[in-house]
């Protein structure tokens, strides 16, 4: 296939549409032993629809729509259709098998809307179905139309490159991080964790730097997240300025113990060991890491670990998902608890076996879901043995409960209550007129069903 | 007798340190020459006198250079030494020659003050002349020096720790690399041709006593010499996460230079390493697009662990993407620490990449468990130990069941075994 109408697309004389319009009405007058497929990329998760994706699945086909005299079209939306003649039926099952499986990841190849009908392809014989397809076609053209109409929407923040970096990490260097500094509480709701003596409590705050704040601060135009490795490299330096910022806290109530969030070479820097020397030491601290730290570094990271243990600080792994939990043995991390972050997709009915047993691994003790934004992530940790939560319902949780007891709640709402409960300085914490009970743990009730711990 | 082709000049080093046993070689080709000393003249070339910036591996390279064609033709051996010195034994009838490739080294370096100081003090220096028959003894005695030296200089650069870099070059103090350096470098990449830093190393078969079987050659960008043409004052190990960000810049050039239609370095069996980024990009399915069918699966992508472990979901789409496509996948960078938390087969690869390291004597892996049977579930034949600059490493790896090899190591088996099919005075390792 020679068509790449996505070219003509930056050039306005034709969308992809109606070049596929042209090429659909031409191929009318003989429609005998011609299909059409069209692949719904566009219903693919952002995550799963990113341009290496489309582009090597339009790879995928190119060789077979060519050798079947067709024509292949990446449509606006990122929806892929092509058409072939006379296609050997075996060989177009295979390659819409194999490109399913590619897709596999995705809920989309999975699902099917209740009627049987397939979500992620729609075959279309158009010696039978050709004006069913044509309809479709100039429906895709309206959409398209009107898609290219809509006001431009406001230009996404760059991505960082080198260059940008350098003049971030300046920026960086010199601002006081406290008030991007945000904090969040962790509960046991008791169960499976022996430190909490089946009593609901908050057993930590994590102390971290809000990366949407920062940026609107120190680099509005850009996407301090837009590469992966530019953004580790960075955190090294946002370690310092959390360290710094963490060392003028000033709480009325310190929570029962102290996490925060650093880098693993930040661990050996001389401004963790000032953070170390100048915190109040009858607070338990727990540093968290991601996984992909231990990797880049086991051998300092093993020597961290010791190093941590023997001082009686708690190390951490978050940031852990389903494809992290089957694809490593993380429980040889050895390390005191595991932050799985949660998302609607561990609930999903297909998500099977791998992700049950990598977290029977795991010791249910040394578990906590995080991200937990509804109650329905609530009930699945319980479900799975999970008895420790973080995240935004949680948060909104301990709000509630604070209000229910404090003498000035009436002021105030409950999404006001969880803001200025995040921040630890500024005008928000300000807002608040009982200091002593937005630090202080609520104490908390036990949950009203505590569903069976076993999987089902 | 027919002086066997270069042994030591065919093993050019690809690191800083240029290969260890050079002298060995040295000194076991003179101790045969002890029978056929007549014709023959030897000469060192001290470019271990110049400043090191004009002695740095390029430079030692395009000396090295200067004699192919000598080599070529059989008429003499060329040793590049540890130290940056060259030693060339040839036969008489090719001194015209050898007098010609000094006038052009002398020139290449003429701006050196080791040379300008020669042509003030009408003294030669830079040279040293050896009638093999005549001073067969004082040739001898050189030689041994020079295995020792090299040995007590082995000794004092091993250092303790292990990294888990791709490429450990000597630390000279040298600056760390900032996000404007990368900048520079990158730019200084983007049109650069680095056909003459790609380098070949291969995957070797090692079984018992049995000479090695080349399984694989894997192609890479010397990084040593890289950071030396670009920034020769920057240590690119000391920010990680900016080197690898390098190295997606690198996959391109050198996808780059393998689509290069008149470039031949993709016939046989080859491996290269890629980000799993790249493998989505328009440069490998171009790159793709020139492979043919049946070459595919005798291509080895070598992935890095932490670029496959920072976005899982995208390495497995690429993965099934390469291997649907019939590449196989082989994750590199693995040491000892990091064995225990992968596991080859659950990630669905065809290969593991482990980097020697002394520490790996033990046999054992940090939580105490054998080596031999993370081995014996991964795959002996899957199972690649990298990065072998000793015997010790061999004999370590076959101890727990490894059989493929890589490394400096395992290129001095293999040239010695090539120069013993040509009936030459090689000798496998004893």
């Amino acid at each position: 296939m020679s068509a790449s109408p996505r070219d003509q697309v930056g050039a306005e004389i034709a969308t992809p549409e109606n070049v596929l319009l042209d090429a659909t009405e031409r191929v009318g007058k003989i429609r005998d032993g011609r299909f059409a497929v069209h692949l719904h990329l566009s219903r693919l998760k952002p995550q799963n629809r990113q341009e290496g994706n489309l582009r090597v699945a339009g790879r995928m086909l190119e060789p077979m729509v060519s050798a079947y005299h067709g024509q292949i079209f990446r449509l606006t939306n990122d929806d892929i259709v092509f058409m072939v003649l006379h296609p050997n039926p075996v060989d177009l099952r295979d390659h819409l098998h194999r490109l399913r499986g590619l897709f596999a990841k995705d809920p989309l190849t999975q699902d099917d809307s209740g009627d049987g009908a397939d979500l992620f392809c729609t075959l279309y014989d158009l010696a039978f179905d050709y004006d069913i397809f044509l309809a479709l076609v100039q429906e895709c053209l309206k959409a398209a139309k009107i898609r290219l109409r809509a006001p431009p929407t406001p230009p996404e923040p760059k991505p960082l490159d080198a260059t940008s970096l350098a003049m971030v990490l300046e920026r960086l260097g010199m601002i006081d991080a406290s008030p991007f500094v945000r904090r969040q509480s962790a509960i046991s709701l008791g169960g499976a964790n022996p430190v909490a003596n089946a009593q609901p409590a908050v057993i930590f705050q994590e102390f971290f730097v809000s990366l949407a704040d920062l940026q609107k601060a120190v680099a509005p135009d850009f996407n301090l997240q837009s590469n992966r490795w530019i953004f580790h490299h960075l955190s090294t330096t946002l370690d310092q300025r959390l360290l710094a910022a963490m060392q003028t806290l000033s709480l009325s109530a310190m929570p029962p113990s102290l996490h925060i969030n650093l880098t693993l070479p930040s661990l050996s820097d001389p401004s963790f060991a000032a953070f170390e020397a100048n915190r109040d030491q009858r607070i338990p601290l727990g540093v968290e890491l991601r996984i992909l730290d231990v990797l880049a570094d086991s051998r300092a990271f093993s020597a961290t670990r010791e190093t941590l243990r023997a001082k009686g600080i708690k190390l951490v792994i978050d940031g852990l998902d389903e494809s992290t939990l089957r694809f490593m043995d993380v429980g040889r991390t050895g390390a005191d608890l595991y932050k799985l972050d949660w998302t609607p997709e561990l609930a999903q009915p297909t998500r099977g076996d791998g992700l049950m047993n990598a977290l029977k691994e795991i010791d249910p003790a040394r578990l906590l879901l995080a991200r937990c934004d509804s109650e329905t992530a609530i009930a699945w940790g319980m479900n799975h043995g999970i008895s420790q939560f973080q995240g935004r319902y949680v948060e909104a949780m301990l709000a509630a409960t604070t209000m229910a007891v404090c003498e000035k709640a009436r002021a105030c709402s409950l999404a006001q209550c969880t803001q200025r409960h995040g921040v630890i300085i500024g005008p928000l914490r300000g807002e608040c007129g009982n200091h002593l009970r937005l630090d202080t743990a609520p104490a908390l009730s036990a949950p009203r069903s505590a569903p069976n711990r076993t999987t089902p | 007798m027919s002086i066997p082709p270069s042994i030591a000049s065919k093993a050019i080093p690809s690191h800083s340190q240029p290969l260890p046993s050079t002298e060995n070689l040295l000194l076991d080709y003179i101790h045969k020459l002890e029978r056929h000393r007549h014709g023959r003249s030897a000469v060192r070339i001290r470019l271990s006198l110049l400043q090191p910036n004009n002695r740095r591996d390029h430079h030692v390279r395009a000396a090295l250079s200067t004699f192919d064609n000598l080599v070529r033709r059989l008429k003499g051996q060329v040793f590049a030494l540890s130290n940056s010195d060259i030693m060339v034994i040839f036969k008489d009838i090719a001194l015209d020659e050898i007098q010609a490739a000094l006038i052009k080294l002398r020139f290449l370096f003429d701006d050196d003050p080791a040379l300008m100081h020669e042509a003030e003090e009408g003294r030669e220096q830079f040279v040293e002349w050896f009638v093999v028959d005549r001073d067969y003894q004082s040739l001898l005695r050189l030689a041994q020096s020079l295995v020792n030296d090299d040995i007590e200089r082995r000794t004092l650069d091993t250092r303790p720790g292990g990294t888990d870099s791709p490429a450990a070059p000597r630390e000279k103090r040298r600056a760390p690399l900032t996000p404007v350096l990368l900048a520079k470098m990158q730019q200084a990449l983007a049109g650069a041709d680095l056909a003459n830093m790609m380098r070949r190393q291969a995957i070797c078969a090692l079984v018992g006593q049995a000479p090695p079987q080349p399984l694989f050659y894997e192609l890479f960008i010397s990084i040593t010499e890289l950071q030396e043409t670009l920034l020769p004052n920057v240590s690119l190990e000391s920010s990680p996460w900016l080197f690898q960000l390098l190295t997606e810049t690198l996959d391109h050039r050198v996808l780059a230079l393998l689509n290069r239609h008149d470039d031949r370095s993709l016939s046989g069996d080859v491996s290269i390493n890629l980000n799993v980024q790249t493998l989505l990009s328009p440069d490998f399915l171009t790159f793709d697009d020139g492979i043919k069918a049946n070459q595919r699966g005798t291509i080895v992508i070598e992935l890095q662990k932490v670029d496959i472990f920072a976005d899982l979901n995208a390495f497995l789409f690429a993965r099934d993407f390469a291997r649907e496509r019939g590449y196989r996948i082989c994750i590199d960078g693995v040491t000892i620490d990091s064995l225990p938390f992968i596991e080859r087969g659950r990630l669905g690869l065809d290969l593991l990449k482990l980097s020697w390291d002394p520490s790996l004597v033990g046999g054992t892996l940090p939580d105490g468990s054998p080596l031999a049977d993370y081995v014996r579930k991964c795959g002996a034949s899957r199972t690649i130990l990298c990065r072998c600059d000793s015997e010790n490493a061999i004999s370590l790896g076959q101890s727990v069941g490894i059989t493929l090899f890589q490394g400096r190591f395992v290129e001095q088996c293999l040239a010695a075994d090539q120069h013993r099919l040509r009936g030459g005075i090689g000798r496998r390792r004893s």
